[in-house]
């Protein structure tokens, strides 16, 4: 286990953080901006000396009331935000920075390999002033994983690039994190990134950890913080049905055998797929709309229905057993009457593919 | 053209200049790089106190040393109590002088260097397993190239051009504490303005030739550094 128990009191802000995660696979880190994300990342590196508590990463205890081991001997890999190349170091000096100072443990990835996986051969002898903004950060996280931590952090790697950028560097996260053997705390604000990306999850909100556990069980809790959120999502998974209609793509969903269909993907007939949906996106009708251009209206029974904030609350639906957050306006909850166990129809406005 | 004692007196300021900036550069080092890390409430003293020379007139620091090296002298009478040369009027006492003088010339712009890298770097490569020696000379030296270029030409430039002090702690020995500036003033007192002339002329050129070098260098590492 990963048991985190700090406190870290700043000018105007106090990061209080209380939680224990496993030691393997991806854990996202959400929140809005300010809400201490980043902070919890710098306190676990040990860059906030300040900090005081317990950070405690399988056997090895980093920093406790009586020790705190200072950052070199610690065993990490972090990539920052922006890229953080050494500037006056090529590409391949870069990687070895890091080999070069490995003490702890032996060499856990090849050089090899991890230049293959990020595509990085062509980069070797460039200056980083010359690669692109995707580039400098594939550099940055094969760096990372080069020194061969026992944990990798990542804030918010991919928030500083355009969009496609951005994509093409998701796609390498994904191939990375299904060999990496180490634990991954990833931080974002984006729920997509989230969606695809995290297995576990840590909900953070003005400085506190408000809910973490595995990502379903923290998504569908409904005194989750995150139904709070503007960015409240549920992931929904589905399987590939057929390909019956002009430029989209029929999936199942998982239990329910209901039919959403979505923008085309190249996927196999029977493959499985996960989709995000923001809760702000599903609406909800008492009687089943023919007329309407949303192509995806589903049957739904009302599980739950959230406290009044700022006018709205939060829906939890089940679709055939799979959970689904809507987010309706507090009128529009009254004039339906929604109440738990009601059946009516959730019509969701958009689906993103994340796995 | 040049006199015996002008060649001297061009040789010990070049001496001089030399020794000056090579001690600055090894105790500017660490002051430049504590001032630039540190949150400590002595930052904006120690500040000021380096700062000095660059607003007193040069006879003020040189009389003031001028009392501390004589034999009645905190620093004179420690000196002679362990037996040792008092420094006024000599070649060591103008090195001491120098360094103090020109302390800010160096200081600062490593100061300046050594800040403009952020924290960032340091901190990736101190997550990267690097401790805090092994950062500032594979990190913090490497970027702070322009700054330290800066600080030897400024150290290396301001100390040859220095009268007050020299004046006051040096007096005008030949081969001891005769400087090129001395010389100067000597030759204009004597009313020999041809002399003065050309080590003027000398001074002006060389000066002006290790400003030149150092914009030039300068822009080709700023171009080298945007490539």
């Amino acid at each position: 286990m990963i048991n985190i128990r700090i406190n870290l009191q700043k000018a105007s802000f106090h990061l209080d953080a209380d939680f224990s995660v496993a030691e393997t696979g991806v854990t996202g880190i959400f929140g809005p901006s300010g809400s201490g994300k980043t902070s919890l990342l710098r306190v676990i590196a040990g860059l906030e000396s300040q900090a005081s508590g317990l950070v405690q990463v399988g056997e090895a205890v980093w920093q406790n009331e009586s020790s705190y081991i200072p950052i070199p001997q610690r065993g990490i890999g972090m990539v920052f935000q922006e890229p953080s190349l050494f500037q006056h170091l090529n590409v391949v000096e870069n990687l070895n920075y890091g080999i070069k100072r490995n003490r702890i443990t032996v060499q856990s990835i090849e050089f090899e390999s991890i230049c293959e996986l990020l595509d990085l051969d062509r980069l070797l002898e460039r200056n980083p002033q010359t690669l692109s903004g995707g580039e400098k950060q594939r550099v940055a996280i094969a760096r990372a994983l080069l020194s061969s931590p026992m944990l990798l952090l990542l804030d918010e790697p991919l928030s500083a690039l355009d969009k496609n950028a951005r994509e093409n560097l998701i796609t390498y996260l994904e191939k990375i994190f299904q060999i990496l053997d180490i634990p991954v705390f990833y931080v974002s604000h984006s729920s997509e990134e989230i969606a695809r990306l995290a297995d576990n999850l840590i909900l953070m909100d003005g400085g506190k950890v408000s809910a973490f556990g595995p990502i379903e069980e923290v998504l569908s809790r409904m005194d989750s913080p995150l139904i709070e959120l503007d960015e409240a999502f549920s992931v929904l998974e589905c399987s590939v049905h057929s390909y019956n209609l002009p430029h989209l793509t029929s999936v199942e969903s998982c239990g329910g055998g209901e039919l959403l269909h979505i923008s085309h993907i190249t996927r196999e007939i029977g493959q499985k797929v996960k989709l995000r949906i923001l809760a702000r996106d599903v609406s909800l009708c008492l009687s089943k709309p023919t007329d309407s251009s949303i192509l995806n209206i589903l049957n739904a029974e009302v599980l739950d229905i959230s406290e009044l904030k700022q006018g709205s609350r939060t829906v939890k639906l089940s679709i055939g057993g799979a959970k689904l957050l809507a987010k309706v306006s507090d009128y529009s909850a009254k004039k339906l009457a929604l109440k738990p166990s009601l059946r009516l129809y959730a019509q969701i406005k958009a689906a993103a593919l994340v796995g | 053209m040049l006199s015996n004692a002008d060649f001297v007196a061009f040789a010990l300021t070049i001496r001089l200049s030399l020794t000056t900036m090579a001690i600055l550069i090894i105790i500017g080092t660490p002051i430049a790089w504590w001032l630039s890390q540190t949150k400590s409430k002595w930052r904006s003293i120690i500040e000021a106190l380096i700062a000095l020379p660059l607003v007193l007139p040069p006879t003020v620091l040189g009389f003031y040393m001028l009392l501390t090296l004589s034999p009645d002298g905190i620093i004179g009478a420690s000196l002679s109590a362990m037996g040792l040369p008092s420094l006024a009027f000599t070649f060591s006492g103008l090195v001491l002088g120098s360094v103090i003088y020109s302390l800010p010339f160096v200081v600062q712009p490593l100061q300046t260097s050594f800040a403009s890298i952020g924290q960032r770097p340091l901190e990736a490569a101190s997550i990267l397993g690097a401790g805090p020696l092994d950062r500032f000379i594979t990190v913090a030296l490497p970027l702070s190239k322009m700054g330290y270029l800066t600080a030897i030409v400024l150290g290396f430039a301001h100390t040859m051009g220095e009268f007050g002090v020299v004046l006051m702690i040096g007096g005008n020995i030949p081969g001891q504490t005769s400087v090129l500036s001395i010389a100067i003033y000597d030759h204009v007192e004597s009313l020999q303005y041809g002399a003065a002339h050309s080590l003027s002329a000398i001074l002006l050129v060389l000066s002006f030739a290790v400003l030149l070098l150092v914009y030039s260098l300068n822009k080709r590492v700023l171009l080298l550094g945007r490539s």
